[in-house]
């Protein structure tokens, strides 16, 4: 399989977010409209009826917090899995090239909500680990293997060019993809690994079914208590809308100076 | 155009039929969550079984309808009767002036209590004494409430008792609150746990159960009500009380 330059005009959707570029006005508008509409319609809620708009968004700022550290430990530990698995599904040894696809078959084929379930009261049983460490372990483990395929697309998508010159300076393959593949691939991935973060980000509601106090859990538990279903998950909604739009315009701007600088 | 209107008016017979079938009290939907044995639970055949069940149906015989069960997640379940998904919960709902405000309840049934269970080697006798814990409980339940009124203890939410269980099992919890007859069947019956938990104390709330219909539907509360009278009247309920709850 090969990656060339134009490889980027075929099909490309992934489930993370729509990532509002200069070049698509269409969707440039709708970021805006999307944006702002979310914040204005909070904001009118929480004046309009703040019994219970108001109290609910005073209740969930906690869960939060915790949607953020499970989305960014899950990430960061998905990142090095990834790059493991990525590694071993390009190797040329078998044993280990064997391992990370047999890994990435499994994960795949599971659905994300059995995995986590899975993963969280398997770890229960063997040894003792906090809940919200349980979750991230757990949304890092599905995750690392979409990640591997990530980071192997960006290091097969560097021409082999680059590790023949590598080689024939001297350099042995290890350090020819430490300081010459791995740096232009990191620029490569880059783009996909935001719109695994966003993905991610989303996919996080999952860990309440673990009764991980994030944002969801929440508001479950609010409108559990006050019967207010309809508001809160109108709540729930929004803030999950503002802050994916608000990182997915993170991801695009920087994808643009990416691309600038090349 | 004559088509449209013929259509029209078969449609409006149709619900009103639809209406008035309920009136006539032949069948009626009874939403519960069967993951809260021993007063609902799934059964081996995937049936639905239980003191709650039991009771239903005896208050069903007894004032001349039928019952069809639904097996809803409790997280959600009170949205559901009000959204007209089915008419009725028997659920082991505690009867609260909260819960009163949004729905209407029949005449209390049963009563029951919250109960602490903890680890075995848990010193602590009463939920004040488990400073600085997670503490587990079956999401918007009273067990949840009484949780959140002590200092100091975290509480934490499931959307099954079981899972909660299962998390105290793995040292993830200090401790799990939920109604009595349940903590039997966990604390003491089922057989890993029996090793690792223990019931500390009494139940310490006073609580009634009453079966959930939308609120202002007086109709339904007069039939359930007779119903749970004739059924107390002759003493039916003794029995599926001595059936599952020992």
């Amino acid at each position: 399989m090969t990656f060339k330059d134009t490889a980027k005009n075929i099909v490309d959707v992934g489930d993370g977010a729509a990532i509002p570029t200069k070049s698509d006005r269409g969707l440039f508008t709708a970021w805006r409209i999307a944006f702002v509409g979310a914040i204005a319609a909070l904001a009118f809620l929480a004046w309009h009826k703040p019994d219970p708009y108001f109290n609910i968004i005073k209740f969930v700022p906690d869960g939060i917090v915790v949607t953020f550290k499970v989305t960014v430990g899950a990430i960061l530990l998905a990142l090095v899995i990834g790059l493991v698995t990525g590694l071993g599904r390009i190797s040329s040894n078998r044993l280990f090239n064997g391992a990370a696809s047999l890994y990435v078959e499994v994960i795949r084929g599971i659905p994300l909500l059995v995995q986590i379930f899975y993963i969280y009261y398997a770890l229960g049983r063997f040894v003792k680990i906090p809940d919200l460490l349980s979750a991230i372990i757990a949304m890092a483990v599905c995750y690392g293997a979409y990640m591997g395929e990530v980071i192997r697309a960006g290091i097969q998508s560097i021409p082999k060019g680059q590790m023949e010159a590598a080689l024939s300076l001297g350099m042995t393959r290890g350090q020819a993809m430490l300081h010459v593949i791995l740096p232009q691939a990191f620029k490569v991935v880059l783009p996909p690994v935001g719109n695994e973060f966003i993905a991610l980000l989303k996919d996080s509601s999952l860990v309440s079914i673990l009764a991980v106090a994030d944002l969801l859990r929440r508001g479950r538990e609010f409108a559990s208590e006050s019967f207010t279903y309809f508001e809160t998950y109108t709540v729930i909604a929004l803030i999950y809308l503002i802050i994916t739009l608000f990182f997915s315009k993170l991801i695009g701007i920087m994808e643009e100076r990416i691309n600038a600088d090349s | 155009m004559k088509m449209m209107k013929t259509f029209i008016a078969l449609l409006t017979v149709t619900v009103l039929m639809a209406g008035s079938a309920f009136a006539a009290g032949k069948k009626i939907v009874v939403a519960t969550d069967a993951t809260w044995p021993p007063m609902e639970m799934v059964d081996k055949d995937k049936k639905i079984v239980g003191f709650d069940i039991d009771f239903m149906n005896e208050v069903a015989k007894a004032a001349g309808f039928t019952v069809e069960f639904k097996n809803t997640a409790w997280d959600g379940i009170f949205a559901g009767v009000e959204a007209g998904q089915y008419d009725a919960i028997i659920s082991s709902v505690t009867i609260t002036e909260e819960r009163q405000k949004k729905y209407d309840f029949s005449m209390p049934y049963i009563d029951a209590g919250q109960i602490l269970i903890v680890p075995k080697a848990e010193k602590g006798a009463k939920l004040a004494d488990l400073k600085g814990k997670k503490i587990g409980a079956q999401i918007g339940t009273t067990g949840a409430m009484e949780i959140k009124k002590v200092k100091d203890v975290e509480l934490k939410t499931y959307d099954e008792v079981g899972l909660a269980f299962e998390d105290m099992a793995a040292g993830r919890i200090g401790g799990v609150v939920c109604d009595e007859p349940t903590a039997i069947i966990y604390a003491l019956q089922k057989g890993e746990y029996r090793d690792k938990f223990k019931i500390v104390g009494k139940p310490f709330t006073k609580e009634a159960y009453g079966i959930v219909v939308k609120k202002g539907n007086k109709e339904l509360v007069d039939l359930l009500n007779k119903g749970i009278k004739a059924v107390k009247a002759k003493k039916a309920d003794a029995a599926i009380k001595k059936k599952w709850l020992k």
